[in-house]
């Protein structure tokens, strides 16, 4: 496993949390915790973006990588 | 007409008559929290009870004063809601008996209550020392009302300073089998909701004896079965699960990459991971 797959592993988890916060969020009766989870659902794509970024760089930076 | 039937025509003319009455004047007659909803408990039911057995007398006299005694309670609790000085009179105000940490001899004596009873009170309120007591007030239905001291009060979430998330009565959406329509729109949930929320428990409706859903939308289940396992709900602990792991791997890649750039952005995003994990704490135990 290189290194760009296990960022690329990571971001599909973040995904996968979104997904999961979003749900949670929707149905969540409780009012503060529809708005934790939609704050934090925020949070994740902020990260999402960064990594995702930090993949293409890696991608790149050393092709022979790609689509490993 | 005969004896016998006579009594069968008052007992269910009387049954109709007090069910009728205890409606109206409503849960307060049940609680008998006032001495006035007391005595007009008593009453209305030797009334009844006199009538139906008592043939001699006529019907419509035992009516007439159960209607009386139902009515009147209606307007003193109408009045007592009205005024305060109404209030003190029918129905009393509870005595202090323990103030401040101390048994007030006087407010006793006044009740006649003996140091046995006040002690036997305590114990009902799982209280076995007076000196553990800050305030006591005996409550004008008899029964004594206890604050402990802070010391001795049960341990709550803000004494430790914790934040905890609110949560919202669970709504009951199956009983035995059937579903409650009022509580599933209470709860906001479809039909379609609940099949899919079943069959990932891998149970059918006609099994399911009990089920409610929590604040959080998360289905539990009692199914007539007692030999199933039916899996607890997994959504929360498997997201909180899945934070960490992500936070963990920032931190690895942090540590591996040699760019410096990189390093920062991981070691700042594992940061923010971890903010997100202390805000969602509360709501995902």
């Amino acid at each position: 496993m290189t290194i760009a797959a296990n960022v690329n592993q990571c971001v599909a988890t973040i995904k996968g949390i979104e997904a999961q916060l979003s749900i949670l969020a929707l149905n969540s009766e409780e009012e503060s915790a529809q708005r934790a989870f939609h704050e934090v659902m925020g949070e994740m794509e902020k990260i999402r973006n960064e990594l995702q970024n930090r993949v293409t760089q890696i991608e790149l930076e050393e092709p022979q990588y790609k689509n490993s | 007409m005969t004896e016998p039937v006579d009594i069968v025509i008052r007992t269910f003319l009387f049954i109709a008559i007090l069910f009728l009455i205890t409606k109206i004047v409503g849960k307060k007659q049940i609680s008998e929290i006032t001495f006035f909803e007391y005595v007009s408990g008593i009453t209305i039911g030797s009334i009844a009870a006199e009538v139906i057995m008592g043939l001699e007398r006529n019907i419509s006299y035992g009516v007439v004063s159960i209607l009386i005694f139902g009515l009147v309670s209606v307007f003193v609790d109408f009045t007592s809601l009205k005024s305060k000085k109404f209030r003190d009179i029918v129905e009393g105000s509870g005595t202090v008996f323990i103030k401040d940490g101390k048994i007030q001899e006087d407010n006793l004596k006044r009740e006649r209550f003996s140091t046995d009873e006040l002690a036997s009170l305590l114990r009902k309120q799982n209280v076995f020392k007076a000196a553990d007591v800050e305030f006591a007030v005996l409550e004008t239905t008899g029964d004594l009302s206890v604050l402990l001291k802070k010391e001795n009060r049960p341990l709550t979430p803000k004494d430790l300073q914790l934040v905890v998330a609110n949560e919202k009565e669970p709504q009951t959406i199956i009983m035995d089998g059937k579903i409650n329509n009022d509580a599933m729109s209470q709860a906001g949930k479809t039909r379609e909701w609940l099949d899919t929320e079943l069959a990932k428990l891998g149970a059918t409706i006609e099994n399911v004896f009990f089920g409610q859903i929590d604040s959080y939308g998360e289905l539990t289940v009692d199914l007539y079965d007692d030999q199933i396992k039916v899996p607890s709900p997994q959504q929360r602990p498997l997201l909180n699960a899945m934070l960490k792991k992500c936070h963990a791997d920032l931190e690895l890649f942090a540590l591996e990459t040699d760019s410096e750039s990189a390093k920062k952005m991981y070691a700042k995003n594992a940061k923010r991971m971890n903010e997100a994990i202390q805000k969602l704490q509360p709501y995902l135990n």
